[in-house]
């Protein structure tokens, strides 16, 4: 059974609530920090623990820490990037649904390494009910002395308040949240200036992702020493993979990383197979930004090494052969799943949700959605998938924020991988149009293990 | 005259307390989603300047925050709005044929209101319950592992908590 510190104690009976969280050892890592330790000594863990942020860039937190502006008589802000809004991933929800003390714990050690009196919550606004969570878990932690003036007679100040979007996935994008956090559209900033130097409200800021901050707890807990020889390499620690698709057992699951994804998609132990007996086809491993991989690819490298679910094995190949770890989006398609299908629906994702600003993006992501459905109708041309990759490779690296990146992978991927899904699509128009999936038994046969 | 009560008047203050001095810009999404659901589920014109005056706003810098966030409403909605995810992974687990069957049981499209003003049925993009799909927002929860008669369940139950169903 693999070592879980974020969810060990998710499923204990009425965790939630404060009294029990704190039974079970909660807020531990507070009385640490604010007792024993200064906050370039809380920095200084969270940089030897090797964490790397979970929402999907995978930067190092701790060097993301340091560069944190610290003029004098200037305040500084965290902001927790809770606007999980990722296809695919459905983790940071089941973290704040379950175990939200968590989250309050490591904001409140964050907030003191960073020297933030005033911390929020950025919450996508459809996760409406756990606002309700996250404020009654905020009010339970300010009555029993943990937020608020001089928590714990250390001198240190500090609050939490929520504050919820209202339905835009580029407001995970950190520059485009602070300008929703400021009351504006969620248009992303040009950087520099970086958040680090001017952030919300012009201030220093750091913006993290749930899983992170709620990292930081067990890094100060057990040292981050200790927190680096969980894992392997750069890949350190534990990681929520939020799995789904075609899988047997859906759901959001804690893993340390040095397990293969084949273990991952056929263990009892996680996703058990999948579903009603199908064969894998294919997974798009981090969310839906990060390439899609064929069967045969995701469990091997291109140098036939088992591929595991870590930073480096999963990014190994780069994009030619591989894909990346992202947020941990798990997305499985089985046999009868149509890959020219399942990108369209991405195209539509990504026009929905382009902000606007950067023309590449905003006209290109709806010249990409249109060509995917002519090509799904069976209405397309052979020259359509070549247009559809030129389309792509020119929104890729032209926009002010990464979401431009994210469209354009999805599409370059499945091509990569898939084009002669797409090729059927348009050499059997008829049946493109009457049938709700395209290549069936396109991967090949494999060995599932019991 | 659009006007809040007392109570939700106390509440604008507090989620502007959230903000340091001068910052209660930052209280016009909160503040918006407060005036939707007190002022019949979505946002008239004049909701919107109303929204305005009470955080010291100018008109255009509330309607332009109001059309960039996918849960306002700038047209009347239904009692209940089916907000049902049709994004890749709910693709995968059958969201089209859950979408064609709220749309057949209401004898309303995707975007449609029924005309005795009770359902609303809109397709939205990816809601972070990939792993519980097919799904539907609700008001303020999910609806999720969706079939047909789960549907069928959750129209019966709006109808019966509204009185209709001696009508029908």
């Amino acid at each position: 059974m693999a070592r879980k510190l974020l969810l060990e104690k998710a499923h204990v009976e009425n965790i939630r609530y404060y009294d029990v969280y704190r039974r079970e050892g909660g807020y531990r890592s507070v009385e640490k920090a604010l007792k024993s330790m200064n906050p370039d000594e809380v920095t200084e863990e969270v940089k030897k623990s090797g964490l790397r942020g979970r929402g999907g860039a995978g930067f190092p937190t701790g060097m993301k820490w340091s560069f944190l502006a610290k003029p004098e008589g200037v305040p500084r802000y965290l902001v927790v990037n809770a606007d999980e809004s990722e296809p695919g991933t459905f983790k940071d929800r089941y973290l704040m649904e379950f175990i939200p003390h968590l989250l309050i714990e490591g904001m409140i050690v964050s907030s003191f390494a960073l020297g933030a009196n005033r911390s929020y919550i950025y919450i996508r606004g459809e996760y409406w009910w756990i606002v309700d969570i996250l404020e009654q878990a905020i009010q339970e932690a300010r009555n029993n002395g943990w937020l608020g003036k001089n928590i714990q007679g250390s001198g240190f100040d500090c609050d939490i308040f929520v504050q919820r979007g209202a339905g835009a996935y580029i407001c995970g994008e950190e520059t485009a949240l602070i300008e929703s956090l400021e009351g504006k559209r969620g248009n992303p900033r040009i950087k520099p200036p970086f958040p680090a130097v001017k952030g919300l409200w012009d201030s220093p800021t750091v913006v993290n992702n749930v899983e992170t901050i709620a990292a930081v707890v067990p890094i100060i807990n057990e040292g981050g020493e200790e927190y680096a020889k969980i894992g392997v390499g750069k890949s350190t620690g534990t990681k929520l993979i939020s799995a789904c698709g075609n899988l047997k057992k859906p759901g959001v699951y804690e893993i340390d990383m040095t397990i293969s994804v084949e273990e991952f998609i056929f263990s009892d132990e996680y996703c058990g197979g999948i579903a009603n007996g199908k064969r894998l086809k294919a997974c798009i491993p981090g969310g839906s930004s990060v390439p899609i991989l064929p069967a045969n690819l995701l469990l091997k490298t291109a140098k036939g090494e088992t591929r595991m679910m870590n930073y480096e094995s999963l990014s190994d190949g780069g994009f030619a052969t591989g894909s990346m770890m992202g947020s941990g989006g798990f997305i499985v398609l089985d046999e009868d799943q149509c890959v020219v299908k399942h990108t369209y629906t991405l195209a539509r994702f990504y026009r929905h949700e382009s902000c606007g600003q950067c023309s590449p993006c905003r006209e290109g992501t709806g010249w990409m959605e249109k060509l995917l459905l002519r090509l799904e109708n069976g209405q397309g041309k052979s020259s359509d998938i070549d247009l559809l990759w030129d389309i792509q490779r020119k929104i890729e690296g032209n926009t002010i924020c990464p979401l431009g990146d994210a469209a354009a992978w999805p599409v370059a991927a499945a091509i990569r991988h898939f084009r002669d899904e797409f090729e059927w699509h348009v050499t059997n128009a008829a049946e493109a149009q009457t049938r709700n999936f395209g290549l069936a038994h396109y991967a090949e046969p494999l060995v599932v293990q019991s | 005259m659009i006007q809040f009560s007392d109570k939700k008047l106390q509440e604008v203050q507090q989620i502007i307390a959230r903000y340091p001095d001068g910052k209660q810009r930052s209280a016009v999404i909160p503040v918006l989603h407060l005036a939707q659901q007190e002022f019949g589920g979505w946002l008239d014109v004049p909701v919107m300047d109303y929204v305005a005056s009470l955080l010291q706003l100018k008109p255009i810098e509330v309607y332009e925050v109001a059309t960039f966030y996918s849960m306002f409403n700038l047209k009347p909605v239904g009692k209940y709005m089916f907000e049902v995810c049709q994004t890749g992974p709910c693709m995968l687990r059958g969201s089209d044929d859950i979408i064609a069957y709220i749309g057949e049981k209401l004898g309303i499209k995707p975007g449609e209101t029924t005309a005795d003003g009770m359902f609303t049925l809109k397709t939205v993009e990816c809601l972070g319950a990939c792993g519980y799909a097919p799904m539907m927002q609700m008001g303020k929860y999910y609806k999720e592992h969706l079939t047909k008669e789960k549907v069928d369940q959750i129209i019966a139950d709006c109808r019966r908590e509204a009185g209709l169903v001696a009508n029908n």
